[in-house]
């Protein structure tokens, strides 16, 4: 008793408010669902497991989802001061997740019994999705760095879920050691941060810069940021994504790179404003020069190279590193005005759906087995599966930005942003390079579209899975919706 | 602030899209069928468009029939639509080639029609697109259109072309990419200053009409440097890669010669006019002293287009390529009467969109129907074609003859007010562009002697069947347009009278005031 006396002492059980305690129930609800969900799958027969499991994670979701919902009512709740912020920005992105991890759990449907999947996949899901959560709502260094954790080890597990192909397993020791890696970065930067400055809250460190700014700051900013441009793939630290895109578990990926890129930007656009640009007095120009140059080679590097790939996932990764770059841009333009915030999230959110239905395509199209899809396999497509070539093409067309798709909304805005902030040069970069992207998503268009099949190798089989569809369906409308009427989203 | 007075246009512009949209819902056992919907729904547009016309008050110098919705408000966009005299005749035009091109490019053989519903749905969509690029008054939602017609002109030149279609089609889409996007950057950085300026951001071009931007007179490379120069020449080079000027045509002659005929059609009368279109309302009444500036050299380029063009086409055997090249030149024209900035020479201009969308129509039309009958396009293999079609010698003399700018035909009109305009304030480029008449003469007159006279090479050529009804219907509609506005231009071009005043006033003053 005595024991329980004193540890109560060092650490008090927090009064929470009613407000408090319904704005953290969904993590605690995702957290119970994951173990339930675990518990559920581990039957004799794993088909049941599998179907047991996923039902309960997708109502654990839902369950969670709603809760959130019901949170917009709510001010903005605070804990431990700015420690965890759920304000409605919070909100929307925790609901934007919620629907990536359902898409995502969908497209397992199918599939999972295909590859033989384990039926962990379906628990690991809400715990990624948990640590997202915590991710996006954080303001705190170390914060940041747990809810990394919580959500690389999932997926980590997830990616290398794919037992019967030796790439998975690959893909997934590679991203676990590059993204320890990168998670040891970021820990030692925020070490330094606070040795510095004396706190690990951003809002607190960048308040610290009135006292001046000491050199260990810029060491600890430094390995900060190398950790998160790890994490979205800038191009120094890009190395492990066409790897990881192309081995991971198919039905994994699409999430994976929609929804790590989302979260990992958002916390790269918490420590840029708060840390790189907050104060005239941490040297603007510096900074700006070289995330400008990173912006720079990331844009170039990846669309040059997917320019020469013939694997359509490895293609997709590529143009991934590109995109990154093009959020590079709006991270720099967060230098002219705080607001433009909200452009790199309009950008990510609307990326994340056109990368989440184009996985759901492929796997889809993926045959079983480790040989992965050429895009000369396409040709024919539109004959045979007049929809998905037309989904595809959607999907396609809203990275490359053009008209009607909400890629082009978000590139719009996010360039808008940029130019404002008086990046001129490097908005032209991006858009010259945007046309070198244009024709490689032309490329499969028009495999699909304009060429026959090969002699012998005959048109790609599509699964018709119903988790799939419904992603598919649900990224197109999005995809359109956004494309025409993008109002509703920006502030 | 504007009153929203009618949503006329709005119809106009989507009644394609509604009628593609329920064509997607037709079974395709209707197959057949389909190229009638499509003719019903180009009629039916027409009739829109008429009305239009018959409601347009030739008197205002404004938009009309403005329709003002808000779009994206954070940003200033907004759906804004509205058409003047200088809009007009090209809404016209869109709409009068639709039907004629769809009747004059009936298929033959139904059976043999591959994916005919994309087809017919692909060419609702570029409807849909041109006519929103020439109606819309806010520079977000004219690129928005402006790259919509990008999509089905994609797909209409790469499943339905020739051979070589992908590449064509390929080169087409980057090379618009190209442009364009440097245009978007553009728009944005218009975007900001109106912001900067004025504290609301606004896209529409009434309100960034209103802003200054800095000009340096001082040097070519102060001048390009400057804000205003940077902005008019990436709107420019968007443009005039669509014209397509020398030397940034080479997607023309490819994206022509694949396409099926009925994307030549659309390619040539209403699509180059997008370019054009551009350049005379936005890059040179936006950025008039940097217009005028650089006005020199498109001239040049302009005048390079118009012979270097013709050259080329008098050096082609293959006959589409020809009249490919014929456009390079006869586009030539307007580049130098908007550049020339005279009120003549830019109403010629206008003219002369209008009247070579009707000549390369019929032009294109007619290589059409050679190939249909003959499959070949080479000079060589034709002959002695009018003694066995002489309907279609007739048509094709009419075409030739416009545009080779025959006094009394259309082409006439639009040529000799662009070198009357520009004579009276360049005479040495009036001269040279003049010689242009002459080349055009060559080459046009070639096509025309090796294709219809001639000794018959060929024993297909001895029994070319004659212009079918729907043919016909197609070039007679053309022949009365082509002497209608050859006879009594100011029948069809008087409405745009009251606009081209004061557009031109205005240019003028902004200018002269430099």
């Amino acid at each position: 008793m005595n024991s329980v006396a004193s540890l109560l002492e060092i650490f008090p059980i927090p009064t929470l408010t009613s407000e408090q305690s319904v704005s953290l129930l969904p993590l605690v609800i995702l957290s119970i669902t994951a173990v339930l969900v675990i518990i559920v799958g581990a039957q004799k027969s794993s088909d049941k497991g599998r179907t047991g499991a996923m039902l309960l994670s997708l109502f654990g979701m839902f369950l969670s989802a709603t809760v959130t919902y019901k949170t917009f009512s709510f001010e903005q709740v605070d804990f431990l001061s700015g420690t965890l912020l759920f304000d409605y920005q919070e909100r929307i992105l925790s609901l934007v997740l919620h629907l990536c991890a359902v898409l995502g759990l969908l497209v397992n449907y199918g599939y999972d019994k295909r590859e033989e999947l384990m039926s962990e996949i379906y628990g690991l899901l809400p715990i990624s999705l948990a640590g997202m959560i915590l991710m996006v709502s954080t303001n705190h260094l170390l914060f940041m760095f747990i809810s990394l954790e919580i959500m690389s080890l999932a997926i980590y597990v997830m990616v290398a879920m794919r037992r019967n192909s030796k790439f998975s397993a690959e893909a997934g020791l590679k991203y676990f050691i590059l993204g320890g890696l990168a998670s040891a970065f970021l820990l030692y930067g925020s070490a330094l941060l606070f040795g510095a400055s004396g706190s690990f809250n951003l809002v607190l460190i960048s308040q610290s810069f009135e006292r001046g700014v000491s050199p260990i700051f810029y060491v600890g900013l430094m390995f900060v940021m190398v950790g998160l441009l790890f994490k979205v793939g800038a191009f120094p630290f890009h190395s492990w994504i066409p790897d990881v895109y192309q081995g991971a578990t198919t039905s994994v990926t699409g999430f994976m790179g929609a929804a790590v890129k989302l979260v990992a930007f958002m916390a790269l656009t918490k420590v840029s404003l708060n840390l790189m640009f907050a104060s005239t007095s941490v040297g603007n120009t510096a900074i700006v020069l070289v995330v400008g140059g990173i912006a720079a080679v990331t844009i170039i590097f990846g669309n040059f190279v997917a320019l020469k790939q013939n694997e359509l996932k490895r293609m997709l990764a590529y143009s991934t590193i590109a995109h990154t770059g093009y959020l590079l841009l709006g991270i720099l333009s967060l230098s002219g005005s705080p607001a433009n915030a909200q452009y790199i999230m309009i950008y990510l959110v609307l990326y994340a759906f056109s990368n989440i239905g184009i996985f759901a395509l492929i796997v889809m199209l993926e045959k079983s087995g480790s040989k992965d899809i050429v895009i000369d396999d396409l040709a024919g497509l539109w004959n045979k599966y007049p929809m998905i070539s037309i989904a595809m093409t959607i999907f396609l067309l809203s990275m490359a930005g053009i008209p009607l798709t909400s890629g082009f909304i978000g590139k719009y805005l996010l360039f808008a942003a940029a130019v404002s902030a008086k990046q001129i040069v490097l908005v032209v970069l991006a858009v010259l390079a945007s046309v070198v992207s244009v024709y490689y998503y032309l490329r499969v268009i028009i495999t699909m579209f304009m060429k026959e099949p090969q002699h012998g190798s005959g048109v790609v089989v599509a699964s018709k899975w119903i988790g799939c569809g419904i992603t598919v369906a649900i990224s197109v409308f999005i995809t359109i919706q956004m494309g025409i009427f993008p109002a509703i989203f920006i502030k | 602030m504007i009153e929203n007075s009618s949503s006329l246009l709005s119809w106009i512009i989507f009644a394609p899209l509604l009628f593609g949209a329920v064509l997607l819902v037709l079974p395709s056992k209707l197959e057949r069928y389909f190229r009638t919907f499509a003719l019903v729904a180009g009629v039916a547009n027409l009739l829109l468009a008429l009305k239009l016309w018959a409601n347009f008050d030739g008197f205002i110098s404004e938009m009309q029939f403005v329709q003002l919705v808000s779009w994206i408000p954070q940003l200033g966009i907004s759906y804004f639509l509205g058409v003047d005299g200088i809009s007009l005749p090209l809404v016209m035009l869109t709409a009068f080639i639709t039907p004629i091109a769809i009747l004059g490019t009936w298929p033959k053989d139904f059976s043999k029609l591959k994916q005919e519903k994309f087809f017919v749905f692909m060419v609702m969509v570029l409807q849909t697109g041109m006519y929103g690029t020439f109606l819309a008054c806010d520079l977000f939602l004219f690129y928005f259109f402006w790259e919509i017609v990008l999509i089905p002109m994609f797909f209409l030149i790469g499943i339905w072309g020739g051979s070589e279609r992908v590449y064509a089609t390929t080169k087409f889409f980057i090379y618009t990419m190209v442009g364009s996007l440097l245009m978007l950057v553009a728009i944005m950085w218009m975007v900001y200053r109106h912001q900067q300026n004025f504290g609301v951001p606004s896209a529409s071009l009434i309100d960034l009409a209103k802003l200054q931007y800095d000009f340096f007179h001082n040097g070519v490379c102060s001048a390009v440097f400057s804000e205003q120069g940077l902005l008019f020449l990436a709107f420019t080079l968007a443009f005039v890669i669509k014209v397509p000027m020398v030397p940034f045509h080479t997607w023309l002659p490819d994206a022509h010669v694949q396409a099926p005929t009925l994307g030549s059609v659309f390619l040539a009368a209403v699509l180059l006019k997008l370019g054009t279109y551009g350049l005379i309302r936005i890059a040179i009444p936006m950025f008039p002293e940097a217009a005028s500036y650089f006005s020199m050299m498109m001239m040049i380029l302009g005048i390079i287009g118009v012979i270097y063009g013709a050259f080329c086409a008098w050096g082609q055997s293959d006959f589409k390529k020809l009249v490919a090249y014929s456009s390079v030149s006869h586009m030539g024209y307007i580049l130098v009467g908007l550049f020339s900035f005279n009120q003549v020479a830019t109403a010629g201009s206008l003219y002369q969109m209008v009247n070579h969308g009707i000549s390369s129509a019929g032009l294109f039309m007619i290589v059409g129907f050679l190939y249909e009958r003959l499959h070949t396009r080479n000079l060589n293999d034709f002959g002695g074609i009018a003694k066995s079609a002489p309907i279609m010698a007739i048509a094709f003399m009419i075409l030739t003859l416009s545009s080779v700018a025959l006094p009394g035909t259309n082409g006439f009109v639009g040529e000799f007010t662009i070198l009357f305009g520009t004579f009276q304030v360049r005479p040495v480029v009036a001269l040279i562009t003049g010689l242009g008449v002459i080349f055009g003469a060559i080459y046009a007159l070639k096509a025309y002697q090796r294709v219809m006279f001639g000794p018959v090479t060929n024993d297909h050529n001895k029994h070319v069947a004659d212009l079918s009804v729907r043919e016909f219907l197609a070039m007679g509609i053309l022949t009365v347009f082509i002497f209608g506005i050859g006879f009594f231009p100011n029948t069809f071009f008087g409405k745009s009278n009251s606009t081209l005043d004061s557009y031109s006033k205005q240019l003028m003053e902004k200018v002269i005031h430099e």
